[in-house]
């Protein structure tokens, strides 16, 4: 049997047996190799479900739609490590409860498509403590390294060419599974902290303030890079922070559901005595 | 439409020297909503505040911009000003234009155009200010006192002769701390234990007061007027009720050498035990670590010896819980363990001991009954020699600061020796004599000429023993040679220490402290006896090393706080707040973990029928000191701080 077949059969398992209310799956997608969100409700609506290299998106994000959990019932969701860590961070930060979802756990890390082990979150920890432990090392990019090596004048230059391109449609923020807020600071009006005209102050505004709300909560999914319209490397900003906090906090976001929040959370013994 | 006055300062010549305040008077005037601007050459003076409110009520004033010196200076006299000329004080803010201007520049015009920036951002800014009114919160009319040395007592006996009721907590078996093991003080020469126990039983005794011994804080929760605190009763295996203090008990102790905290190891106790002969109260304690019945479940002697059976061996710690109003640190200090400088020998020479370790030596009721012998041979010492800052001003090897009473008791020590030892000789090697105080410089100037201390101004490189004596190597700057003496005892004058788990206790109890573990005051000049949280107070060394009388004179300061406090049943609060949009809240959490002063809660929003909708943060206005953390985190931007609201910062950027 295929990794496919084998899923199909979890799938229809786990909704015919009434463990979950609905299974949040790829389905097939406008052109053949792309994919998108299947919410599988019934076991037959397991026959359109498809897992393969293409089924890259982060799909967690949707957990968190309205009203989806607030019945208690279980949810079941297709993850990459990467996905679990975010059911991690949303548990952390109280938007959702980490058993209520039942993980369909893959990789596509390689060429090849791999089944993980493992049904909650908290079953994923060792894979993600190993995946702290390579993070540093992460596949290098040409162009990031690009970027770390420019003069601070040169990478302002290159983020202000690639900032001028946005045209503020917010694809990044609804794509982000960490941009739960009901109301984003970018909508609040009173006053506009954040210009929303497209030019390129506002899109400075818009773009580092949403860095920094994914300082230590980035999972680099890479959902907002592909959302895109223009093609803005989002990806690289939220590497860099995330670099950033890993080296001075050690903090690598999505460990556990009990791990607390790099910004908000602080240390009494910390010697820096400002803080009181 | 707003009516802003705004009043130039020109604080005499610091303002005035730098900024040219006419031309500034009449540009601000200009701007949009500016009913008045008018400059003066002190506003901070009668007439000149005045002169600020009789411009409120002439023009019918909406809010007043005083442009002058820092608002931590006089931000309140202008906000009493206007508030005595019925505007709401929250209507006035102050553009500072003395420390971040005329004080900072050197070019007048630029000053100028910088102070009209601060100035006309000041009015954006006090043009979208709201009126506030402070919070009243209820307050519990009951002190806490933690530590029961000089300073903790002094504090306790000063709230209770107020009236109001104190618990005082002291976690060793008896009252007195430090003060209790020294032998005479300076600059007086007055018996320690002679001035100390009257307080001891006078605290003990005192109605108002309910003394807790042999107990610590486990948890203190709440805020200003409102602490809820949990006490840990240790179990001393005696029961307070019955015992007499007759001391049967320890008589018969069969584990006799226990090596005494209260003599610094010079003097032996049993295994049941007061700390010293004076104790209040006078209940033994049983060591439960030595005792033989705890380590092998036989013996039970001292049970077998009391005469009413007063020993328990069953009785379990417990727990209280109270209701405190106000708290009172005092939790004292350590001394540094001196056996860091290996070339002092200190713990490997018998005679060479610490400073505290003398006075038990001088003190009447000391180990040798205040005979000096040495701790090797109980022979009496004819030469003795005291290191100065043996620890203190030591950034390599001890602590960087000066711990302040090490002159003062060195010269005293040096003074108890020449008048117990005649004939006998001291050396003091000494960085510099610090004798600021009420009698001091007097008294270390009768220890060099009355009693001839021999003062060596220089640091010492090495103790070593020959021949049965000690032999010091020093140098003498002042004649720029070394010089070597044969002591027979050597005295370290050592650091003073926070106590080991002081960081810990700052924690639970919820106050800051610095590198050293002493506990932070909230302004080092103006409110030296207020720690950085509300309603909670710091007395005697564990804020910083001083002596008795400034651990005293602070004691009562803190007490004077405390009875403030009290004197209201309502205590008014700054209404400078955090407060949450429930709206827009995405129930994150952020902000209660960021918040330094625990003032953030988690908040159910039910529907009619009862059922959960969502969980919001909600912040309690009596513990939120206005920090503005959770403003900063917020990612929704849901939560707003009173007098510093995202749309008077705003107004205030964007005036700029």
């Amino acid at each position: 049997m295929s990794i496919v077949e084998q899923y199909r059969t979890k799938v229809k398992e786990l909704l015919s047996s009434g463990q979950v209310k609905m299974v949040i799956g790829y389905g097939a997608g406008t052109t053949p190799d792309r994919r998108r969100p299947l919410f599988m409700r019934s076991p037959e609506d397991a026959d359109k479900m498809l897992l393969d290299n293409a089924c890259i998106a982060n799909l967690s994000g949707y957990l968190v739609s309205e009203g989806l959990l607030s019945d208690e019932k279980r949810v079941a969701i297709m993850l990459r490590p990467e996905g679990v860590r975010s059911i991690n961070i949303l548990a952390a930060e109280s938007q959702l409860k980490a058993e209520q979802i039942v993980i369909v756990g893959f990789d596509t890390a390689g060429e090849e498509l791999r089944a993980i082990e493992g049904s909650e979150a908290k079953d994923f920890c060792a894979l993600i403590d190993s995946l702290k432990e390579s993070a540093p090392l992460q596949a290098p990019d040409p162009l990031f390294e690009r970027i770390v090596q420019m003069s601070p004048q040169e990478r302002f230059n290159y983020w202000q060419e690639e900032f001028s391109k946005c045209i503020k449609c917010y694809a990044c923020r609804q794509s982000c599974p960490m941009c739960y807020c009901r109301r984003c600071i970018v909508d609040s009006n009173q006053p506009q902290w954040i210009n929303t005209s497209s030019h390129t102050l506002g899109n400075f505004e818009w773009n580092i303030v949403r860095a920094f709300h994914l300082a230590g909560r980035c999972v680099a999914c890479g959902n907002c890079d592909r959302s895109c319209p223009v093609n803005i490397p989002l990806r690289f900003i939220n590497r860099r922070m995330g670099m950033e906090v890993l080296e001075v906090f050690d903090h690598f976001p999505g460990m556990s559901e009990s791990q607390e929040p790099v910004l908000a959370s602080f240390k009494k013994d910390d010697p820096e005595t400002f803080i009181l | 439409m707003a009516k802003i006055g705004v009043f130039i300062c020109h604080c005499g010549e610091n303002v005035a020297a730098k900024i040219d305040c006419t031309q500034l008077t009449a540009a601000i005037g200009e701007h949009p909503g500016v009913a008045v601007s008018v400059e003066y050459k002190y506003f901070c003076s009668d007439p000149g505040q005045e002169s600020v409110k009789k411009a409120i009520r002439e023009h019918g004033l909406t809010g007043v911009v005083v442009a002058a010196c820092s608002p931590r200076m006089h931000e309140a006299t202008f906000r009493n000003a206007c508030a005595e000329a019925g505007l709401n004080p929250y209507l006035c803010e102050i553009a500072n234009i003395r420390e971040h201007c005329s004080w900072v520049h050197t070019d007048k015009d630029m000053a100028t155009i910088k102070a009209l920036e601060i100035t006309r951002s000041l009015v954006e800014k006090v043009k979208r200010n709201n009126e506030l009114r402070p919070i009243e919160v209820p307050v519990t009319r009951r002190a806490l006192v933690i530590g029961g040395g000089i300073a903790g007592i002094q504090a306790a006996l000063d709230i209770a002769n107020a009236g109001h009721e104190v618990v005082l907590v002291e976690r060793e078996a008896s009252l007195g701390g430090h003060m209790a093991q020294l032998s005479e003080t300076f600059p007086t020469l007055d018996c320690s234990q002679c001035i100390m126990t009257p307080r001891m039983v006078e605290a003990a005794r005192h109605p108002k007061i309910r003394l807790l011994t042999y107990a610590e804080i486990e948890r203190v929760e709440g805020y200003i007027g409102n602490f809820k605190v949990k006490v840990r009763m240790k179990s001393r295996s005696v029961d307070m009720k019955k015992c007499t203090g007759c001391g049967d008990c320890m008589l018969k102790c069969p584990v006799k050498k226990i090596s005494s905290e209260f003599d610094c190891g010079l003097g032996k106790r049993a295994a049941i035990y007061t700390p010293f002969a004076q104790s209040v109260p006078n209940i033994p304690v049983i060591d439960k670590k030595r005792c033989t019945y705890f380590k092998n479940g036989k013996c039970q002697i001292c049970s077998k010896s009391c005469p009413i059976n007063a020993i328990d061996f069953t009785i379990e710690d417990e727990f209280l819980d109270i209701e405190i109003g106000a708290i009172v640190v005092a939790t004292g200090f350590q001394i540094q363990n001196t056996a860091m400088y290996g070339e002092y020998g200190y713990g490997k020479y018998a005679d060479v001991i610490t400073g505290l370790q003398f006075e038990r030596l001088a003190s009447a009721s000391g180990p040798t009954s205040g005979k000096i012998l040495r701790p090797s041979d109980n022979s009496e010492p004819q030469t003795v020699v005291f290191i100065q800052c043996a620890g203190s001003r030591d950034p390599s090897k001890g602590v960087r600061y000066c711990s302040k009473i090490c002159c003062m008791y060195t010269a005293k020590h040096a003074m108890l020796y020449a008048h117990k030892v005649h004939g006998g000789k001291t050396h003091i090697f000494y960085m510099d004599i610090r004798a600021g105080g009420k009698g001091y410089d007097e008294f270390t100037r009768r220890a060099i000429e009355e009693d001839e201390a021999s003062y060596v101004r220089g640091r010492v490189s090495k103790v070593w023993q020959e021949n049965g004596r000690l032999m010091v190597r020093g140098v003498d700057t002042l004649l720029g040679r070394p010089v070597e003496v044969a002591a027979d005892m050597v005295v370290l004058a050592t650091a003073i220490i926070a106590q080991p788990d002081a960081k810990e206790f700052a924690k639970t109890v919820g106050i800051g402290y610095d590198e050293y573990g002493f506990y932070n005051e909230a302004h080092l000049k103006l409110r030296p006896v207020e720690s950085s949280t509300a309603g909670i107070y710091l007395a005697g060394c564990c804020q910083s090393p001083k002596d008795i009388p400034d651990s005293v004179a602070q004691a009562s300061a803190t007490a004077s706080k405390v009875l403030a406090l009290f004197s209201k049943e309502q205590l008014e609060r700054e209404p400078v707040v955090a407060s949450n949009n429930e709206a827009t809240c995405a129930g994150c959490w952020g902000c209660v973990l960021a918040c330094p002063y625990g003032a953030i809660e988690q908040k159910d929003i039910l529907d009619r029928s009862g059922r959960l909708i969502k969980r919001v943060a909600s912040v309690n206005p009596g513990l939120c000191q206005g920090c503005g953390t959770c403003v900063t985190f917020c990612r929704s931007n849901s939560i707003d701080l009173a007098g510093f609201t995202e749309r008077q910062i705003f107004a205030e950027v964007m005036g700029l």
